[in-house]
C-alpha cells in the first residue's frame, strides 16, 4: 500500500516548493543539503563539478561483484601452472629469485624449500588457459574470464592486505571501493542499498580471518556510503522486520499519520531535512517488502539451483551469496562485495586446499554463465580473487605430509575478471619460473582499482573527496589503468 | 617552475582586465592569498622536500620573492613581473601553473586576486590558526543592548549579519528553549513539569533561564552527556579489535572521565592528566589511570605479526590522536614525508612520537591487559577468577583419564607418543602437546570439529572442558585491570626517523622529543617528558589547543563547527566566517582558567543559542553559517536511545561501571567472529541504562549506534545522514518498541488523563515538550483509530507486539487498546521533531 494520491501530491508538493525556493534564492540553496540524500539515484559526486562529473566517460560497466577470497588462495597451486617447478621439488629456491624479501614471522628467515603445485592441471576452452583439476566449473567458464596473473601487493599480513586491496590504504580509516561507488554514481535501485556487502566461510573453519566492518567502511565519506552488510542469518537487513505483531498493514497505517505529522511540520517550519526524513521512512517501507522479496528463491529454477551447488540453500554459504550477488545484481545494486574466509592454508593446504575448491568452484562459474545466460554480464563486472597469494615454498614439515602448506605471498599472485569491458579469454601478464615475482606486466593494487574505475567511466585520478586539507582517492597517488584488459 | 616566459606587460594587465572588476581594497593575505597557494601550489612547492618542484618554495616569503634564474617567483608591487602571474595565464600546457595533470585549476578570479595582492606590495602573513590567540574587541558597538538581549557571542553574531543585511531570528519558545538546552546540557529531555515550572517563571522572568542552565549543569547528567565526544575522540572501546578482539577493562577510566567532567575539571588539567598523569610528583592512582587515554588504541594480535611493527603502530596511533584532538592537527602524513601544505615535518613527526616512546609497550601480546597496567581489581574479582580456574583443573582432570583410555600408550609416555601426535592440521600443537587445562578456546574448537561424527562421547568431554575455560577466561579477563602509561625506567628508547612510515626501515637520522618546531618551544623549565608535552599544549602562547576546544563545543551544540573542519585546523582546513568569535571564545576560555561549564553556559546563554531555528523564507544560507537561526538537526543516535528511554520511564539511572548489553538481534558478534563471541544480551536494568555504557565491541560496533565513530581510531566529527536503514532502527529496534509499549501503558494507566485527547497532550508534552495542535490531534485521533480497528480484529497480534522486551507488561489493560497506543507512541518517537533538536 503506498501514500494515497492526494497525500503524495502535498508531499511533493511541499517539498518541491521548498526546493524551489532555495534554489531560486542562490546557488548553495538550502535544500540542496537535503537533496543530497534524497537523490541518491543520481549520486552525489555527479553534480560536482570538482572532480568534472561522473561519470568522466561511458562507462563499460554498471554494477560489479567482487568475490573476495580471504586468506589468499594459492596461485599456482590454481592458475599460475609451473611443471618445471617440479625439478626443484624439495630444493631451496635460489636466492637470485627470493632475494630475501619479507615474509610473514612464520616462515621469515626459515628456509624456503620449493613446493610445486598440489594438484594436476589442464588446459580448456578455446582460450586454453590452464586450471588445476579441482576446479571443473571454472574451467568451463575461462573463455568469458582475464586472468591477470602479475599481480602483486606491498601488505604480506591479513587485515593490511584486505584493507589495502579494499580502500587503497593498508590502515581501517579509508572509504572502501563500493563506498566510493556509491559516492560517485549513486544508486540504480531505489529500494535496496547501492553497496551490499556478504561474508561466508568455509565449514571446516579452519580458517581465523575476521571481517572487520573497516572493509566496507565509508571512512571519510558520508556514512550512508558505507556498506551494507546482509548478515548470514536471520533478517538479512538489521531490523528490517517489522515487531513481532506489528503487520504491514498497521505498520502501513502507522506511518501514514507520521507522513502526516511529518509533512505538518514541515509546512510549519519549513526545514528541508523533514521533506528527506519523510521520504527515508517512505524508502524504509519499501526496502521491508523488497528485502524479502530479494531473499525468497521460490521463483528460481531448479537447475539454476542446482548450477550453484548444495550450498544454495544455506543462508550465509558462498554458493548461497554468489546467487544472491546475482539478484542484487539484477536489481540495479552498485556494488556487491562476497567474502569468503577459507584460503589461509598455512599447515592445512593438503587437508583444505580440495575443499574449499570444491566449495567455491562451482559457485563462482555458475554466478559468472548465470549473469552471461540473462545478458547481465555485458555491463557488470566479476572480480575474484585474494589480498595475497602463497609462498612458492613450503611451510612445515614436508615429511609431514598433513601439515604442509604456505605462507603469505604478497609479491606476485593471480586474480581474474569476467564481464564488462573484460576482454575475455585472455591471460594478462606472466611470473617467474617459480610463481615469486612478476616476469611481466607486474600489476599493482592501485593499477587493478584504477582499472576496476576505468571499467565504470571514472578517471581514477580526478575521482577525489577532500578530507583533512587533501584531495584523497581510492588510489592513493598511484596507479595506472591496465589497458591490455580492457575490451 | 623553469625557464622564463616573455610575456608582454599588457597582455597581464589585459588579462586581469577581463578576469573582472578589481576591487578597492588588495587582499589579505592570510585570509584570501594562502588558501589560493596551499590548493593549488604547494604541493610541489611547498614544505615536502621529496616532492619540490624546480627548487622553489612559495610557502616561505623569502624564497618566493628571491630571484629564480633572473626571474622573480613574486616581484612585490609589480604582478607584471611576477613569474608566478605568467605562469598561471599561460595558455601552454608546457607551462600553465598549476599542470593540468594535477587536477588543480586557479580561476580569473583568484588570479586577478593575486595580481592585486602582489602590486599592493604583495604582504606576507600567517596562517591565522597558528598565531597566538589574541581577545579580540567586541564586535559591533552595540554593548548595552546586546548586554540585555545575550552576551558578547552576540556582538559578533550579530555584526557579521548586518554586514551581510540580514537579522537574527527571534528568540525560540521557552517550551523549545528548555527542550534544546535540556538535551544539550544532559543528553536527556526535560519533564513535563520541569516543562511547566520553566515556561512559568520565564515568562515572568527571563533570568529563569539562568537559572535552568545553572541546574542542567550541576547535574550528574551531564558528565554522561558530555563524555560521548570524548570517548569517540580518544577511541575507547571494550576491546582489542583486530583478530581475536579480546576484551579489555578500561571502563574505569571512562568513570574517571564521567567525573572529571561533572567535576569541572580545568581542561588544562584534564589534558595534564591523561597525557601524563604518572609524571606528576607522587602521581596518585587517579592520575595514572588518567593516562589510559593514550592506550585506548587498538592492538593487533594478528598471527605473523611483527611484535615491532605492532609497536610502532601504536606509537603513530597515539601522535596523531594527540594532534587531532588537541592541536587540529592532521599529522598522518608525516609519517613518510613532510607534510604537503602546513608547516610540520616528517621530523616534526617523529619528535611527537618520541614522546610516547619511552613506556615497556613492546608490542607483544593479543590481550586487553598489556603491561603497564594499574590494577583496579576487587576482591570478588580474584575469587570468582580463582574459582573458575579451580573447577577448570577439576575438568582437566577428566579429560587427562579420558585421553588416557582414547589414546593408549604406554606408561609415563606424554600424549604427543599416542596416536594424538599423528592428528593432522593444528591438532599435534593445539591438543596433543598440551596439557587440558593449558589448551586454548581456538585449539579445543578445532579438536571439536575434528572429533564430531567420529567420537560423540570425546566431543562431550571436550565441550565441558572449552565451556570451562571459557568461563575461566572471562572471569580473569574480567578481573579490572586498565592500561596506562608509565616510562621504563632505564629511559626512552631511540626514535629514528622511519623510511615510509616502515618500522623496518629506519633512517640514520635519530630524533629525541620535540614539539613541532614551527611553533613555540616548550614553557621554560618544562621537561623533556610528556608532561612537558602536555604543559606545552596548554600553554598560554600554544595558538590552537583553546581554539580546536572551543570548536569542539561549539560544533556539539550547533551541529558544526565555527570551524567545519573541526579535525583540520591546517591550511587547508576551512577559515570561520566568525573567526573574531572563535579567537574570543578561546582566549576567554583561558582567561578563566580552562573552566569548561563556564564556556558552555556562555554559548547557551547567548541570544545567538536561543534563537527560533525555525527556516526563514528568505534565508540564503543553507548550512546556516552564519547563525541567523538557532541550529536544527537530529540528535545523535546514542541520544536517540536514551531519549526513548527516558520518555517512557524505562532508563535506569546508574552512574558507571563495567559495560552491559542492552538488546542485540542474534548471531552478531558470532557471525563476526566465527562462532568464538558469543552475545548474551543482560538483564533487568542492564538492558536501560544509557547507551555510553553499552558494550563496544571493536570488530563489530553496537547495532543500534549509527552515524558515529567506529571508535578504531580518533574521531572528532561525527558523520549525519539521513537513510531507510536509520528509519529502520527507531522503527523496529526492540528498545524502542518496548519504550513505545511502557509509554503507551504509562498514559494509559494514568488517571489523571480522562481522553484520548488528554494522552495525545501528555505524550507529547513527554517527548517534544509541547501539546499538539488541533490539527496533529485530528490525525493523532484518525490514525488510533485506524490502528484500533486494525488489533481489534487480529487480538493475537495485539499480544504478540505487547511482548516485545523483557519488562514486565500490564495485563490489565484491554490488549488491542493497549496495542493500538503502542503504535501511536512508536510513531511519535519517530517524529521528526522527536528525533531532531530544533
Amino acid at each position: 500500500m503506498r501514500l494515497r494520491k492526494t497525500e503524495e501530491d502535498n508531499l511533493d508538493h511541499s517539498f518541491h516548493q521548498t526546493r524551489r525556493h532555495f534554489f531560486g534564492k542562490s546557488a548553495l540553496g538550502i535544500g540542496s543539503l537535503a537533496l543530497g540524500s534524497l537523490l541518491e539515484r543520481q549520486g552525489h559526486a555527479m553534480q560536482s563539478p570538482e572532480i568534472g562529473g561522473l561519470p568522466h566517460f561511458a562507462p563499460k560497466a554498471k554494477r560489479v561483484i567482487y568475490l573476495f577470497m580471504n586468506g589468499g588462495p594459492p596461485h599456482l597451486d590454481m592458475f599460475d601452472h609451473k611443471p618445471q617447478m617440479e625439478k626443484w621439488r624439495g630444493k631451496e629456491i635460489p636466492e637470485s629469485v627470493h632475494g630475501n624479501k619479507r615474509q610473514s614471522t612464520m616462515t621469515q628467515g626459515k628456509g624456503k624449500s620449493t613446493l610445486p603445485a598440489f594438484t594436476g592441471f589442464k588446459r580448456h576452452g578455446r582460450s586454453g588457459a590452464w586450471v588445476c583439476d579441482f576446479l571443473p566449473r571454472t574451467a568451463e567458464i575461462v573463455d568469458d574470464v582475464c586472468f591477470i596473473k602479475s599481480m602483486h601487493t606491498t601488505q604480506v599480513n591479513h587485515a593490511p592486505a584486505i584493507t589495502f586491496f579494499l580502500t587503497g590504504g593498508e590502515q581501517p580509516g579509508r572509504p572502501s571501493m563500493g563506498s566510493w561507488l556509491s559516492y560517485g554514481l549513486g544508486s540504480e535501485c531505489e529500494d535496496l542499498p547501492a553497496f551490499v556487502v556478504m561474508t561466508s566461510r568455509d565449514k571446516e573453519a579452519s580458517c581465523g580471518q575476521l571481517f572487520y566492518d573497516f572493509y566496507w567502511g565509508s571512512g571519510f565519506l558520508p556514512s550512508r556510503h558505507q556498506g551494507v552488510k546482509f548478515r548470514g542469518n536471520g533478517d538479512p537487513v538489521l531490523y528490517i522486520a517489522n515487531p513481532d505483531g506489528m503487520s504491514r498493514s498497521v505498520r502501513r497505517t502507522m506511518l501514514d499519520g507520521l507522513a502526516e505529522l511529518n509533512q505538518q511540520k514541515l509546512h510549519d517550519f519549513g526545514d528541508p531535512e523533514i521533506a528527506a526524513r519523510i521520504a527515508q521512512y517512505e524508502m524504509a517501507y519499501k526496502m521491508q517488502a523488497s528485502v524479502p522479496d530479494l531473499t525468497d528463491l521460490s521463483d528460481e529454477p531448479k537447475h539454476i539451483l542446482d548450477m550453484y551447488g548444495p550450498d544454495v540453500h544455506r543462508q550465509g554459504s558462498f554458493a548461497y551469496n554468489c546467487l544472491m550477488a546475482r539478484r542484487l545484481a539484477e536489481r540495479g545494486v552498485r556494488f556487491t562485495q562476497v567474502m569468503h574466509a577459507g584460503w589461509d592454508h598455512h599447515r592445512n593446504l593438503s587437508t583444505q586446499f580440495e575443499i574449499q575448491c570444491r566449495d567455491t568452484d562451482a559457485p563462482a562459474a555458475a554466478l559468472v554463465k548465470d549473469l552471461k545466460q540473462r545478458g547481465l554480464l555485458e555491463d557488470t563486472l566479476v572480480i575474484w580473487g585474494g589480498e595475497f597469494g602463497r609462498t612458492p615454498f613450503l611451510q612445515g614439515d614436508v615429511t609431514n605430509l598433513k601439515q604442509l602448506g604456505r605462507d603469505h605471498h604478497p609479491y606476485v599472485f593471480t586474480t581474474w575478471m569476467a564481464g564488462a569491458g573484460v576482454k575475455p579469454g585472455i591471460s594478462h601478464g606472466e611470473s617467474d619460473d617459480f610463481a615469486y615475482n612478476p616476469a611481466s606486466h607486474p600489476v599493482h593494487v592501485h593499477d587493478f582499482q584504477a582499472t576496476i574505475m576505468h571499467l565504470l567511466g571514472i578517471d581514477h585520478e580526478k575521482f577525489t573527496f577532500r578530507f583533512q586539507g587533501r584531495q584523497f582517492r581510492l588510489t592513493d597517488v598511484h596507479g595506472s589503468v591496465v589497458k591490455n584488459v580492457l575490451s | 617552475m623553469k625557464g622564463r616566459i616573455a610575456f608582454p606587460f599588457s597582455v597581464i594587465t589585459a588579462a586581469l582586465i577581463a578576469a573582472g572588476p578589481s576591487r578597492a581594497e588588495p587582499a589579505n593575505f592570510s585570509r584570501e592569498i594562502l588558501p589560493i597557494l596551499s590548493e593549488n601550489c604547494f604541493h610541489c612547492h611547498g614544505q615536502d622536500a621529496q616532492a619540490r618542484k624546480a627548487d622553489l618554495r612559495l610557502d616561505i616569503e623569502a624564497d618566493a620573492k628571491k630571484a629564480v634564474d633572473g626571474a622573480f617567483p613574486i616581484a612585490a608591487g609589480k604582478s607584471g613581473m611576477s613569474e608566478i602571474m605568467k605562469r598561471m595565464l599561460s595558455t601552454d600546457p608546457d607551462e600553465v601553473m598549476p599542470p593540468p595533470k594535477s587536477n588543480r585549476k586557479v580561476t580569473r578570479e583568484q588570479i586577478s586576486m593575486i595580481g592585486r595582492w602582489i602590486d599592493a606590495g604583495a604582504k606576507w602573513g600567517e596562517h591565522w590558526a597558528f598565531t597566538r590567540v589574541e581577545k579580540p574587541k567586541l564586535g559591533g558597538d552595540e554593548g548595552g543592548r546586546i548586554k540585555e538581549e545575550g552576551n558578547e557571542i552576540d556582538s559578533f553574531v550579530r555584526m557579521k549579519l548586518a554586514e551581510k543585511g540580514m537579522k537574527p531570528s527571534p528568540p525560540a519558545s521557552p517550551e523549545t528553549l528548555i527542550r534544546r538546552v535540556t538535551l544539550d546540557l544532559t543528553g536527556l529531555p526535560p519533564t513535563p513539569d520541569e516543562v511547566a515550572d520553566f515556561t512559568s517563571s520565564y515568562r515572568l522572568q527571563p533570568s529563569a533561564f539562568e537559572a535552568l542552565v545553572d541546574r542542567l549543569l550541576a547535574s550528574p547528567r551531564y558528565g554522561e552527556r558530555w563524555v560521548w565526544e570524548w570517548l569517540d575522540a580518544s577511541r575507547y572501546a571494550d576491546t582489542n579489535g583486530y583478530q581475536g578482539d579480546n576484551d579489555r577493562t578500561a571502563w574505569p577510566w571512562r568513570d574517571w572521565v564521567i567525573e572529571a567532567i561533572n567535576d569541572n575539571m580545568p581542561y588544562d588539567k584534564f589534558t595534564t592528566w591523561q597525557l601524563a598523569g604518572d609524571l606528576l610528583p607522587n602521581a596518585t592512582k587517579e592520575q595514572k589511570l588518567a593516562t589510559a587515554f593514550v592506550r585506548n588504541h587498538m592492538i593487533n594480535g594478528e598471527g605473523g605479526r611483527i611484535p615491532e611493527e605492532n609497536r610502532i603502530e601504536y606509537l603513530f596511533d597515539q601522535a596523531e590522536t594527540v594532534a587531532t584532538v588537541w592541536l587540529g592537527l592532521t599529522m598522518q602524513c608525516t609519517r613518510c614525508h613532510d607534510h604537503k601544505f602546513d608547516p610540520l615535518t616528517m621530523k616534526d613527526y617523529y619528535g611527537l612520537v618520541a614522546y610516547f616512546n619511552g613506556t615497556p609497550v613492546d608490542g607483544q601480546g593479543r590481550g586487553g591487559q598489556t603491561a603497564p597496567i594499574l590494577d583496579m581489581s576487587t576482591p570478588a574479582e580474584e575469587a570468582r577468577s580463582q574459582q573458575a580456574q579451580t573447577a577448570l583443573n577439576q575438568i582437566g582432570k577428566n579429560v587427562e583419564a579420558f585421553e588416557l583410555k582414547k589414546f593408549p600408550r604406554p606408561a609415563g609416555k606424554g600424549l604427543e607418543e599416542s596416536e594424538a601426535g599423528k592428528l593432522p592440521g593444528n591438532l599435534t600443537a593445539t591438543l596433543a602437546k598440551v596439557a587440558p587445562v593449558k589448551r586454548t578456546v581456538d585449539g579445543i574448537l578445532e579438536a571439536i570439529g575434528y572429533f564430531k561424527e567420529k567420537d560423540d562421547a570425546y566431543v562431550a568431554v571436550l565441550q565441558k572442558l572449552l565451556d570451562a575455560v571459557r568461563r575461566r577466561d572471562t572471569a580473569k579477563g574480567s578481573i579490572t585491570r586498565v592500561m596506562v602509561m608509565e616510562d621504563r625506567k632505564e629511559g626512552p628508547r631511540d626514535t629514528f626517523l622511519l623510511m615510509k612510515g616502515a618500522y623496518d626501515a629506519p633512517t640514520t637520522t635519530k630524533v629525541t622529543s620535540a614539539t613541532p618546531g614551527k611553533f613555540s618551544p616548550l614553557p621554560a623549565g618544562a621537561p623533556r617528558n610528556r608532561l612537558g608535552l602536555a604543559q606545552w599544549i596548554v600553554a598560554r602562547d600554544n595558538p590552537l589547543t583553546a581554539r580546536v576546544t572551543v570548536n569542539r563545543y561549539w560544533q556539539s551544540l550547533f551541529g558544526i563547527g565555527l570551524v567545519k573542519t573541526a579535525e583540520d585546523f591546517g591550511v587547508q582546513g576551512e577559515r570561520p566566517v566568525h573567526m573574531d568569535l572563535l579567537d574570543y571564545l578561546a582566549a576567554d576560555f583561558m582567561e578563566h582558567g580552562w573552566d569548561v561549564k563556564r564556556l558552555l553556559k556562555m554559548i547557551v546563554m547567548s541570544g545567538t543559542y536561543r534563537q527560533s531555528s525555525r527556516v526563514n523564507g528568505s534565508d540564503t544560507d543553507p548550512e546556516n553559517r552564519l547563525l541567523a537561526r538557532g541550529a536544527r538537526f537530529r540528535q545523535p543516535s546514542f541520544m536517540l536511545r536514551d531519549q526513548a528511554l527516558a520518555i517512557s520511564g524505562l532508563l535506569a539511572e546508574k552512574t558507571g561501571g563495567p559495560a552491559v548489553k542492552p538488546y542485540q538481534p542474534e548471531g552478531i558478534w558470532e557471525e563476526a567472529s566465527f562462532g568464538k563471541i558469543k552475545y548474551t544480551p543482560g538483564t533487568g536494568s542492564d538492558l536501560y541504562r544509557r547507551s555510553l555504557y553499552t558494550f563496544w565491541r571493536r570488530i563489530v560496533g553496537p547495532t543500534m549506534v549509527f552515524d558515529n565513530a567506529t571508535r578504531q581510531t580518533c574521531a572528532v566529527k561525527a558523520g549525519r545522514t539521513n537513510t531507510p536503514l536509520h528509519a529502520l532502527t527507531t522503527l523496529n529496534e526492540p528498545t524502542f518498541v518496548e519504550c513505545a509499549r511502557v509509554l503507551a501503558e504509562r498514559l494509559l494507566e494514568d488517571a489523571a488523563l480522562s481522553d484520548d485527547a488528554a494522552r495525545f497532550d501528555r505524550a507529547y508534552s513527554l517527548a517534544m515538550a509541547r501539546k499538539p495542535t488541533a490539527k496533529e490531534k485530528e490525525t493523532l485521533a484518525a490514525t488510533l483509530g485506524k490502528l484500533r480497528a486494525g488489533f481489534m480484529r487480529t487480538p493475537d497480534e495485539a499480544v504478540k507486539l505487547l511482548e516485545v522486551g523483557a519488562s514486565p507488561r500490564e495485563t490489565k489493560l484491554n490488549t488491542a487498546e493497549h496495542a493500538a497506543w503502542t503504535s501511536l507512541c512508536l510513531l511519535v518517537l519517530n517524529l521528526d521533531e522527536v528525533l531532531s533538536k530544533e
